[in-house]
């Protein structure tokens, strides 16, 4: 019996779960627990260990599918995954959800993450979600890599799709594996696991001041556009507002005047005996955070860049 | 206040420093490549410090990240503010506590000073 693994990863809700279990011939492991983050903008469950699945190509082929936890949080699952259960792996998957703000950035922040691993195996980006989102198109994934330096293969799929997945994988193992007999896997796979559109229900419920108040600590939020506008805020002290608003404006100036010094991720304000104000820029917008003074730095800035992910405004969200 | 520069300034932890008092940059160990995030710091955190006094608030520290680095600006007295320049990633923790010593230790060169 000859044994291969892949390995899928990308952001949280890019469909790596679902992408499993559309092509496994078991019952998948995944390690899910309610989010308790920004995630449950978008669904209940994340996968907080790692998702398992095998796959037969024929009696003496078979496919180990490992999936990566998506949030950050899990990296140290990442490691174990990369240097023990999937270190033999003949490639990676990169899930990438086409609906985040900058899905681009996903592909990048990746390609850090997993650059050792990726230097000795080969690299697919699948693309998720284009039904709902369809832009960035094909066209413009090119370009970006392209200009990232990034030489690999992207295919748009949808991860309900068995037959999608597993011309992901075949674009993997027809290079090592030549009598795998594709059509007979993809129709055997149909007939097994079907192709169901209730895999995945992503829940666009909460607004984003929402999703951030949900986040420990997180006393009060406002989201500012790109006119230094707000759009929309439940901080009510005025004093605490004006504050917020002023130092946006200063990074805007920043921003506009020292260009060349890279631009002004965040501004944070602390002390001893006060509520910690940060605002964080993010592209054409901003997020104005009154916080707990218990909270890290670092995690609160984690969690502002994943609620200004999600923050797009979409057709689909309207 | 250039010997103190001195004790500020700690590999892996703070690049450069300078102290401002208002608008005015009172010493400084910021080299000449760096003068740039010196200027930013001066004029980001007298604008800060002002705004947050203008609102009677209590916050004595700030930090504005940009580029790939960090500068954080800490309020000693009302007018005084201790700028230190870090890589991003510098654990903010290390910095505070960093900037912590040095201000036990100015102020018992100053305790020093009076009882000389």
């Amino acid at each position: 019996m000859k044994d291969y693994k892949i390995l899928f990863t990308g952001s949280v809700c890019s469909g790596k779960t679902t992408a499993i279990r559309s092509v496994s011939d078991i019952e998948t492991l995944d390690t899910d627990a309610q989010a308790s983050d920004v995630t449950v903008r978008r669904k209940k469950n994340t996968t907080i260990a790692m998702d398992y699945g095998v796959l037969d190509l024929n009696d003496d082929t078979r496919v180990h599918l490992y999936g990566t936890p998506g949030q950050e949080r899990f990296r140290f699952m990442w490691d174990m995954l990369t240097s023990e259960f999937a270190h033999d792996a003949i490639g990676m998957v990169l899930l990438v959800d086409n609906t985040r703000k900058d899905p681009f950035r996903d592909i990048r922040f990746y390609a850090k993450e997993f650059g050792d691993y990726l230097r000795q195996r080969r690299l697919i980006i699948a693309v998720t979600h284009s039904d709902v989102e369809p832009s960035p198109d094909y066209n413009r994934y090119l370009s970006e890599l392209k200009g990232l330096g990034v030489m690999t293969t992207v295919m748009f799929v949808d991860a309900r799709d068995p037959r999608a997945i597993l011309g992901v994988i075949e674009e993997l193992i027809s290079a090592v594996e030549r009598e795998i007999d594709w059509d007979k896997v993809s129709d055997r796979l149909l007939d097994t696991n079907g192709f169901s559109l209730d895999f995945y229900k992503p829940l666009y419920e909460e607004t984003l001041l929402d999703a951030a108040m949900n986040k420990r600590g997180v006393l009060g939020a406002m989201h500012l556009g790109d006119a230094h506008d707000v759009l929309c805020s439940n901080i009510d002290d005025a004093s605490v507002k004006t504050l917020l608003l002023n130092i946006d404006r200063l990074t805007g100036a920043i921003s506009d005047k020292a260009s060349f010094m890279g631009a002004v991720n965040n501004v944070v304000l602390a002390g001893p005996d006060v509520d910690t104000l940060s605002v964080f820029n993010d592209q054409n917008q901003a997020l104005c955070l009154r916080s707990d003074k218990a909270i890290s730095l670092p995690v609160l800035k984690q969690q502002a860049s994943d609620l200004l992910q999600w923050s797009i405004e979409n057709d689909y969200m309207a | 206040m250039n010997e103190l520069l001195g004790t500020v300034d700690k590999e892996n932890i703070v690049e450069s420093s300078c102290f401002l008092e208002g608008k005015e940059v009172t010493a400084s160990s910021f080299s000449k490549a760096n003068r740039h995030y010196e200027t930013v710091a001066r004029q980001t955190f007298s604008y800060i410090f002002l705004n947050v006094g203008k609102h009677k608030s209590k916050h004595n520290e700030a930090h504005l990240e940009i580029g790939d680095k960090r500068l954080s600006g800490f309020l000693l007295k009302a007018n005084r503010v201790l700028v230190c320049l870090s890589a991003k990633d510098t654990n903010i923790v290390d910095v505070r506590a960093h900037v912590q010593q040095v201000q036990r230790l100015m102020l018992k060169a100053e305790v020093d000073r009076m009882l000389a």
